[in-house]
This record gives C-alpha cells, sequence and structure tokens, in this order.
C-alpha cells in the first residue's frame, strides 16, 4: 500500500467518523429543543375580542 | 482585378473566422451531448430548470471559433462577457449564494420530528469518500480526487464550489456528472432499494412524526449555524448560507427577503450557473479521458451513496424498538438530491403498499444529506485546500 492510498485511507475514515459526530451532536441538539421547547396547541389570539368589547 | 483578388482574401479570412472552418469533431460531440440535455430535460422532465441551462450553455460553449484571433468571446478568454460571468462558478460565489435560496425553500420540520434520520444523511456520505479512495486509486492527484469524490453527495453547488477550490481544471466535468447523476437518480436508485430490500420491509409503515413547534424551527438554523462554525468552519460558506436563508423562512418577520432568496434570486444564480458550467464544457479543455474516468467514479459514487444508505437503515432497525423502525426505502434519500430522492423513496413505496406515504419521513434524510454533503466538503477542503 502506497502512502498516497494510506493518507486517502486517514482521510476518508476521519472524514465519515467527523460527520457521525457532527451528526451526532446535532441529534442531540435537536433532542434538547424538543426537550426545552415542546410544541403547545395556540390559543387564538385574544386582542381582536377585547378591542371590540372596550369599543 | 485586384479589387476581386481583395475580395476574396476578405471572404477568405471571413471564413476562417467562422464556425464551418474552425469546427473540430470534437466540438460536434459536445453539441450532441448538449441537444440531448436539452431533449431530456423537455421530453422525460428530468431536472429541466438545470438541464435546459447547461444543455444550452454546452452549445454556446462549443461554437467553434478562431481562438488565437483573441475575439473575447469564448469562456475562458479573459474578460470576454461568458468569462466574467463564469467567475461566480470559479471563485465559489454561486453556491453559497444558491444554499441560500435551497435554505429559504426548505422545511426541516421532518428532520426536526424524528431527529435520528439525520443519521441516514451521514451514512449516505460514504459515497463521496468511496469515490475519493477509488479516484485515488485510478492515479488521480488528492485534491483532485476529493473534487471527484464530493459527486457522490448528490449535490451540484456543492461539487462545484469544493472543484472550485481543490481542482479549478476539473470544473467541467465534474459539475456536468454531478447534475446529470442528479437527474438520473430516478434511474440509478430504484434497482439498488428492491435488491437491497425484503418485501416485508418495502411495505413497512412509520410512525406519524410529531408536531414541531415554531420555536425550535427559529432556533434550529441558529444552532445549525453555530455547530457548524465551530467544529466544521470550511464549511461555513456553504452551512452558513443555508442556516442564514432557513431563519428568513422561519422567523416570520423576513417573507419578503425569504421570498426574494427562495425565487428571484436563486433563479438568477441558477440560470448564471447552468449557463457557464455548460458553456465550460469547450471540447478543446473538455474532451479528456480524464472526463471520462470523473464520469465512471460519479456513478459509482452515487450507487456506494444510496448502498451504504439502504444498509445502514437495515442495521440501525436491529436496535430501534419495534414502534420506532425506520423503513429501509428512505436510506436512499441520504444523498442530498431533494427533493428527488425522497420521491423515489414514496414511490417504491407506494407500490409495495398502496397506503403508505413515505414522503414525509424520506426528506429527514433528503434535508440532512444536504448538511452531511458541506459537511463533508468542509472537511476535504481541510485536509486537501
Amino acid at each position: 500500500m502506497t502512502s498516497t492510498i494510506q493518507t486517502a485511507l486517514f482521510i476518508a475514515i476521519v472524514g465519515i467518523l467527523g460527520i457521525f459526530i457532527f451528526m451526532i451532536i446535532f441529534y442531540l441538539l435537536i433532542k434538547g429543543l424538543d426537550k426545552w421547547f415542546p410544541y403547545k396547541e395556540e390559543k387564538p389570539e385574544q386582542d381582536f375580542v377585547l378591542d371590540e368589547i372596550e369599543d | 482585378m485586384n479589387t476581386l483578388l481583395s475580395l476574396a482574401d476578405n471572404l477568405q479570412t471571413f471564413w476562417g473566422y467562422t464556425g464551418f472552418h474552425n469546427v473540430e469533431s470534437g466540438h460536434i460531440i459536445m453539441i450532441l451531448i448538449g441537444l440531448v440535455f436539452i431533449y431530456l430535460a423537455i421530453t422525460k422532465e428530468y431536472e429541466p430548470l438545470l438541464l435546459i441551462p447547461i444543455g444550452f450553455g454546452m452549445l454556446i460553449g462549443n461554437i467553434p471559433f478562431n481562438e488565437a484571433a483573441g475575439l473575447q468571446i469564448g469562456i475562458y478568454e479573459e474578460g470576454s462577457v461568458f468569462n466574467i460571468l463564469y467567475q461566480g462558478v470559479v471563485q465559489g460565489w454561486y453556491p453559497p449564494l444558491i444554499f441560500l435560496g435551497i435554505g429559504a425553500m426548505t422545511d426541516f420540520s421532518a428532520l426536526i420530528a424524528n431527529p435520528k434520520l439525520i443519521l441516514i444523511g451521514a451514512a449516505c456520505q460514504f459515497g463521496i469518500f468511496g469515490a475519493y479512495i477509488i479516484a485515488i486509486q485510478w492515479g488521480f492527484a488528492p485534491n483532485e480526487a476529493g473534487a471527484i469524490g464530493i459527486i457522490g453527495g448528490a449535490d451540484g453547488p456543492t461539487s462545484i464550489f469544493t472543484t472550485s477550490k481543490l481542482a479549478p481544471h476539473l470544473l467541467g466535468a465534474v459539475a456536468i456528472s454531478a447534475y446529470s447523476y442528479m437527474a438520473l437518480v430516478p434511474v440509478i436508485q430504484p434497482p439498488f432499494m428492491r435488491l437491497l430490500t425484503t418485501k416485508k420491509e418495502r411495505e413497512m409503515k412509520m410512525k406519524t412524526p410529531r408536531v414541531v413547534s415554531q420555536t425550535e424551527k427559529v432556533l434550529f438554523p441558529i444552532m445549525g449555524l453555530l455547530l457548524t462554525a465551530f467544529l466544521v468552519p470550511s464549511g461555513l460558506p456553504l452551512l452558513g448560507m443555508l442556516f442564514f436563508g432557513n431563519l428568513l423562512k422561519e422567523s416570520g418577520v423576513t417573507r419578503r427577503l425569504a421570498e426574494t432568496a427562495r425565487g428571484p434570486l436563486v433563479d438568477t444564480i441558477t440560470i448564471l450557473l447552468g449557463l457557464t458550467v455548460g458553456a465550460s464544457t469547450q471540447a478543446t479543455t473538455f474532451l479528456r479521458i480524464e472526463s471520462l474516468k470523473v464520469f465512471l467514479i460519479g456513478a459509482l459514487s452515487f450507487v456506494i451513496a444510496t448502498i451504504t444508505g439502504i444498509l445502514f437503515v437495515k442495521a440501525f432497525n436491529l436496535i430501534l424498538p419495534k414502534e420506532k423502525k425506520i423503513n429501509p426505502l428512505i436510506g436512499n434519500a441520504g444523498v442530498s438530491a431533494v427533493p428527488d430522492a425522497a420521491r423515489i423513496s414514496q414511490s417504491i413505496g407506494l407500490e409495495y403498499n398502496p397506503s403508505n406515504y413515505l414522503l414525509m419521513h424520506a426528506m429527514g434524510p433528503n434535508v440532512a444529506g444536504v448538511i452531511g454533503s458541506a459537511v463533508a466538503a468542509g472537511i476535504l477542503l481541510g485536509f486537501l485546500y
């Protein structure tokens, strides 16, 4: 195996590992977003109704 | 008599400038390939928004002319109109602007709702690194191999951006190869998807994704940018613009900017990019054995990406609980050909189970593929630039 191939294999292995690490961190980040900001049913805005009552 | 001789001289000079006098077989071949691109775009509707500008660009780039005359009309002649427009490709300005538009038109909800799908977008990047190794084996220099490998990400702008930095002399071949195979995704992927999955797997239904809150959608691009900037700074031009475009879309207060980014801006850049990439395939510089090798490796990279995506899902299913298993048919969608790869998952899923709608699920790995290929580009640039 030539040194060029060895270097290429090294870059490929580090590259694919790097992408997986990046994606795993991204995965944890999204999980965190879901935990900290879960979806809540949005209530209809009341301002318009209140304005009408005030009038 | 003198007048006649002078007229003959003038006619001879004029003839020397015409395409008929300067034409070579290479020009004819490239013009025919350009016509095939236009034919495929119009009749088969294979990526027409890209293949029409690229195909027409190939016609423009291969009109034969007297290159020694200094007419400043060729794309490689400094100061010509096409050369100035081509700087956006050579200097890598167009791809980040395309990414801005992609960000402004992409809904990351499918990914946020089921974040484990992001790993499929990582698995498909084996196509990039597999092609990189093959290119080295076939005698390309490491920087050239990196540029060729990126074709496996199935992402035209990323391929152009990376090649413009690593191996500008291969730009035409890499760009044409990337866009051709992106257009041919519906032809390349299905045989491998059928080959590597069982009937039972293809019929598998996935759980309906959860609803994503607006706060998550707004925070996603900001967190994504910060993560990218700190982990892979060399991917910043592409991913920075992608997340910026997405924030314009999701913030809800910059609708006009988002509409411009995903509409007129991205259309303008697509026209300029497609036309100049097509024109860069001038026969004298494009028709080489190297270009053929690039095309072959490009095809292999797409196959590797498809296979690894599907096999990764199958392996992942071994550790997932029954109710969270993933249909392996969405494994192909980890390449970043958005949304074609996801549509293929959907259409093959429907063939085997008419009530199985996989599109929403497949969009998760598909947008993850966009991020994954840009990260891979950043890593390759970090090592090889």
